[in-house]
């Protein structure tokens, strides 16, 4: 088959967000089954300024012909932030609002004009995230073939008529969760044939479980969150209840972040937090399987690819009880536990320090269910079988 | 576990573990203790403050909620052990020094968080008796609504 994949940026070195990541990945998948693959993206780096970082033009990676497009630079972001801080605050939004906020959103037109002339030789488009202009356009240009990789979340964003509509007129899609497709079908009211469930390949690795605490010094047990710190993936409650458990506990275990962002921190945590921000992949598998538990509190996730890299280091979850994908994972891998509130929290904290079996079980179950379900191989013939119908 | 995926099926879990079954008897062991007052603390409520949102539907939280909020409502304005960590000489001249400027933020502050006190437990009681008649409301109604039915369906 010959492919063509299109999300906001591509990083060829590095990391950018989760959904991004998710759709290299399948391009990766593609390649690495024989096909011919594309992937349109724009010059940006920086998901703030969306600002024209790189020079356009072409590029193989990794078997992935990589096709790099300017951010249109007239765009109105006054107009743009207006209209999406009415989205934001759920007020009322007209039709004509919404398709100037698509209109102002990281569009390209030298993208679009691309798969304008390019994209009939293609047997299919796949888009993604729902949310940016480049997917709402660019699902518009050949939609009869266009798959989207919505990684839908339920948000104001959601409920727009424009992105409706884009369910509506598109092929398919393709989700990462059974809980994402019932949103979506829940929100536009699609069939149950509207896509199917595919994920992404997680790979495997191996690493020394001692080494993150001997070389953070850590003397005690500790658990982890890796991930933006912000209010939407929930870190605040995260840091209230650690908070909350040093008290109670006496400092029994500390809590060890990593990812970007900025939360304020309760003064009587700081002496049992371990903030590094960044750090590379080796250490963050490192930090993982050596952590007593990994905790997820986002209620607010399509997939969770942290969540299982935590599993493939045979280190069991916690997530909220709301979170419905995370809690999802964790009842199909039987791999880790989810609270409603504090005191359903500190229980189970308890117990996956105190019962080693129930820990090493939990983390086992969760490494074995990541790598029977997510093996590039899996995700391939579920790929596959989609596309080729 | 059997896992039934759209092209697969994988049989995992070598402990046999249902995480449901786990986390249920969890709860139930976390209902019996808050029964008996092992969560009364006011740095539970304090905890919860961000979980609301998420769990605004929750009675069984609300409730919880209120009672964390029962228990922390009034500002502490007791006196208290006031204690400095360095030993010798300096540490003592620190810890009466911290004594005499508590005794005058006490004696400036007292009447504002006496007022302060009176004002956060009218708002627990206003809050816990608008919860407790609501839910008698809505106790007789559904009451009402089932004997309608069952007269009904006579």
């Amino acid at each position: 088959m010959k492919l063509v994949f299109i999300t906001p940026r591509f990083l060829p070195e590095g990391v950018v967000g989760g959904a991004e990541t998710l759709i290299r990945d399948l391009a990766l998948t593609s390649v690495q089954a024989g096909h011919e693959v594309h992937l349109l993206t724009t010059c940006a780096i920086d998901h703030f300024t969306w600002s024209n970082e790189r020079e356009p033009g072409e590029e193989t990676v990794d078997g992935i012909q990589v096709h790099y497009f300017r951010v249109n630079e007239d765009r109105n972001i006054e107009v743009f932030l207006r209209i999406q801080d009415q989205i934001d605050k759920e007020r009322p939004v007209s039709r004509e609002d919404q398709q100037r906020w698509a209109e102002n959103n990281v569009c390209s037109r030298d993208l679009s004009d691309w798969l304008r002339k390019e994209g009939g030789s293609f047997d299919a488009i796949l888009v993604g995230p729902y949310l940016f202009g480049i997917t709402l356009e660019s699902a518009k240009i050949f939609s009869e073939k266009t798959w989207l990789i919505p990684c839908l979340h339920d948000e104001a964003f959601a409920r727009l008529d424009i992105v409706a509509d884009m369910f509506h007129a598109s092929k398919g899609s393709l989700f990462n969760s059974e809980p994402e497709k019932a949103l979506a079908i829940r929100l536009y009211d699609l069939n149950h044939d509207c896509g199917q469930v595919v994920g992404m390949a997680m790979e495997p690795f191996d690493v020394d479980k001692e080494a993150f605490a001997k070389k953070h010094q850590l003397d005690t047990p500790y658990v982890l969150y890796c991930g933006r710190q912000e209010g939407g993936k929930n870190t605040p409650l995260l840091l209230d209840y650690m908070h909350s458990y040093v008290e109670r506990r006496q400092g029994a275990v500390k809590l060890v972040l990593t990812g970007s962002g900025d939360v304020p921190v309760p003064e009587k945590l700081r002496p049992f937090l371990l903030n590094l921000g960044f750090v590379s992949e080796q250490e963050k598998h490192e930090a993982m399987a050596g952590a007593v538990a990994f905790i997820h509190p986002s209620t607010n996730e399509s997939f969770g690819i942290v969540l299982l890299e935590a599993w493939l280091a045979g280190t069991p979850a916690l997530v909220h009880d709301r979170g419905e994908v995370l809690r999802w994972q964790c009842e199909r891998a039987e791999a880790g536990l989810w609270f409603r509130y504090y005191p359903e929290f500190e229980a189970m904290l308890d117990r996956l320090i105190e019962d080693e079996k129930l820990n090493t079980t939990l983390g086992e179950n969760g490494k074995q269910y990541v790598l029977c379900t997510y093996e590039r191989a899996a995700i391939a013939e579920r790929l596959f079988a989609v596309l080729k119908g | 576990m059997t896992l039934e995926a759209e092209h697969m099926e994988i049989s995992l879990n070598a402990g046999d573990l249902d995480v449901a079954s786990l986390v249920k008897e969890i709860r139930d062991e976390v209902s019996k203790k808050r029964q008996e007052g092992v969560y009364t603390d006011a740095r539970i409520g304090r905890a919860e403050r961000h979980n609301l949102m998420y769990m605004a539907d929750s009675e069984e939280l609300l409730r919880f909620y209120l009672n964390c909020l029962r228990d922390g409502v009034h500002v502490d304005i007791n006196d208290y052990q006031i204690e400095d960590r360095r030993t010798g000489w300096k540490g003592k001249g620190l810890v009466k020094m911290k004594t005499v400027i508590w005794k005058l933020l006490k004696f400036y502050t007292f009447r504002m968080w006496h007022q302060q006190n009176q004002i956060n437990g009218l708002m627990v009681t206003a809050i816990e008796s608008s919860f407790q008649q609501y839910e008698k409301k809505i106790a007789s109604l559904e009451e009402r609504l089932a004997k309608l039915e069952g007269d009904s369906a006579k």
